[in-house]
């Protein structure tokens, strides 16, 4: 034939009939791949850079106190593991505030979320998916220190059922925070979609607010008037941690602790922010796919 | 291939009402195997329509089904088999068109090396080679529009929305674009359903072309039905405009009802009388050359020129 095929059309298309996974395996899919960029994995070489620097830096100081535990055979954590993470929570705030977009306000400003909604996983199991893998990147984030702590600890002859409770109370506390955190950067992230604009925004809610509110509290204990100050600590998700911590006997003080009625209040805003934040995403997520 | 006769897509009375903005009203359309093109002007409801079918919009009344289900009730297996490639932008642009499609492979299903196998596979066909390694934020527009094409078939749907393909491409990728969404209908044995706002596009690819106009629907028939014969004829003399008069004024002198249209004159059926032959004794008696003497047929764009005239302006407007 004097016709021309092109070489690139040579093999003709197959047909695929093979597997297909469920819903659950593509979520699951979808989970692993979110919270391997939220640390840069499988991206760019440079934006491993922020995440792994963050990483390091909040994790250094834990390899430093395990190292001066072993040396000079303290019989306690200089610092407790609550305590680490309030500490440490500037460090926590930036990753968060740095990594939501990556998971929120990507797909969102490249529309790419609609290539996303026009195959089989349903729009809310998306954005809990995707909130999902925040929320596990923030764990993996806040707890790996702790887990260099305990394990420092334990080597130095540490007695184990101390750690292990004081590990425990932590982890609990961080599973609460983490969800809030995530929820409000999530949700920050989904609606400021320039990048910039949403890690100023979460820097401002993260960083800005729980900083007025231990001023807050500062001043109202000096003053005397403690319900003031226990009233502020609900306006953040750092205060809350602190407060529940203290209130939980965690190895945290703060200046106003909550106590009686104020920690319920305390969990209850952690719960509804963290409730609220997350049904806002998925809302957001399906008004943009509708457009 | 998709069996012959099998329903691919069929709306009820399918509307969707935005506030008072009307985007489609009552809508009754099959779609078959193979090529439909969907058309109408910017819009005419086009969009709203394929996004209803997904599942992602939901219809103010109405029921449609796509491939045998229920949009209300079974939209995930609808998703699972149909693939959907949207008029927008829709890349993120620091991932490569590869890893991309391989990603958007395992979103519809498809396990870890099945999604490599198809992506490559898929990346071949639309005509992504080497670039396919490369961050899609440097590509051109023609090559958005392939890598967006491949993560619509790299799941092997058994049906595809295309919107607008051709959108913004350059008149040789245009064709390409073209060919491609032909081979997919007949090659692939994927149905698809392509809209375009130009109709001339369609008229080369589709089998069945359904015309939208401010969100109803005013035609839907096989492409061939559209360009059917319109029962007059056109004829052309060899000159000018000049030659062309003079015949046209001899042909109207021997009764033969005819009007000018570019360098041809269209005659309407006369069917009292020997069109034909008083056609070639007209051009004998002139002395003029005749060089095209065929069946006039109807176009595409007639649907819209038959229309309403409130449906016309609405088309003028959006």
């Amino acid at each position: 034939m004097a016709e021309r095929t092109g070489v690139i059309h040579d093999l003709g298309y197959r047909r695929y009939d093979g597997p297909r996974d469920g819903t659950a395996t593509i979520a699951r899919t979808l989970y692993v791949t979110g919270l391997r960029h939220a640390f840069g994995l499988g991206r760019s070489g440079k934006s491993k850079i922020l995440p792994f620097l963050l990483l390091g830096l909040c994790t250094l100081p834990a390899a430093i106190v395990v190292g001066v535990v072993t040396l000079i055979s303290l019989d306690e954590l200089p610092i407790g593991y609550a305590s680490y993470t309030t500490q440490t929570q500037l460090l926590v705030s930036l990753f968060a505030a740095a990594q939501a977009p990556v998971l929120f306000s990507r797909d969102l400003r490249h529309r790419s979320i609609v290539l996303y909604l026009a195959r089989p996983l349903p729009a809310p199991v998306f954005a809990l998916t995707r909130w999902l893998s925040l929320t596990s990147a923030l764990l993996v984030f806040t707890l790996l220190p702790q887990l260099v702590l305990y394990v420092g600890a334990l080597l130095a002859g540490l007695d184990v059922s101390d750690q292990t409770t004081a590990l425990l109370k932590a982890v609990a506390l961080l599973l609460l925070t983490t969800t809030v955190v995530a929820g409000i950067t999530g949700l920050i992230s989904s609606v400021s979609l320039r990048r910039g604009f949403a890690i100023v925004g979460s820097i401002v809610a993260l960083v800005v607010v729980p900083g007025v509110v231990t001023a807050v509290q500062a001043i109202a204990q000096a003053e005397g008037a403690d319900d003031v100050g226990v009233a502020a600590g609900l306006a953040s998700p750092w205060s809350l941690h602190s407060g529940l911590a203290d209130a939980w006997d965690a190895g945290v003080t703060v200046f106003t602790p909550p106590s009686g009625g104020w920690v319920v209040a305390y969990l209850a805003v952690a719960v509804l922010v963290a409730a609220v934040t997350t049904a806002a995403l998925v809302r957001r997520l399906m008004k943009v796919a509708s457009r | 291939m998709t069996e012959d006769g099998e329903q691919v897509i069929a709306t009820t009375g399918l509307t969707k009402h935005y506030g008072q903005v009307h985007a489609l009203t009552d809508l009754d359309i099959e779609v078959g195997p193979g090529v439909t093109g969907l058309v109408g002007a910017n819009g005419a409801g086009k969009s709203t329509l394929i996004k209803i079918l997904l599942g992602l919009l939901e219809p103010t009344s109405g029921r449609a089904s796509v491939l045998g289900h229920d949009i209300a009730t079974a939209g995930e297996e609808i998703r699972r088999v149909v693939g959907y490639m949207p008029e927008h932008d829709c890349l993120p642009p620091d991932v490569s068109a590869s890893d991309f499609v391989v990603h958007m492979a395992r979103m519809s299903g498809l396990g870890a090396s099945a999604a490599r196998e198809r992506s490559a596979d898929v990346l071949r066909h639309v005509g992504l080679d080497e670039e396919r390694y490369r961050p899609m934020g440097g590509f051109s527009t023609g090559m958005k529009q392939r890598a967006k094409l491949a993560q619509a078939l790299v799941h092997d749907p058994r049906l595809v929305f295309l919107d607008e393909p051709t959108n913004g491409l350059d008149p040789a990728a245009r064709t390409d674009m073209l060919r491609l969404v032909r081979r997919i209908g007949a090659d692939f044995g994927i149905a698809v359903l392509v809209t375009s706002h130009l109709l001339g596009e369609l008229e080369q690819v589709s089998d069945h072309v359904v015309v939208l106009d401010a969100g109803h629907l005013l035609r839907s028939s096989a492409t061939g039905d559209f360009l059917e014969q319109t029962g007059s004829l056109l004829v052309e003399v060899v000159g000018g405009t000049t030659e062309r008069d003079r015949f046209g004024e001899a042909l109207a002198a021997a009764g033969l009802p005819c009007r000018p249209r570019g360098t041809a004159v269209v005659i309407d059926p006369a069917p009292q009388l020997p069109v034909h032959d008083l056609v070639r004794d007209t051009a004998a008696d002139l002395g003029l050359g005749l060089m095209r003497l065929q069946p006039d047929r109807h176009h595409l764009e007639d649907v819209f020129l038959q229309g309403p005239a409130s449906a016309q302006q609405e088309v003028a407007r959006g």
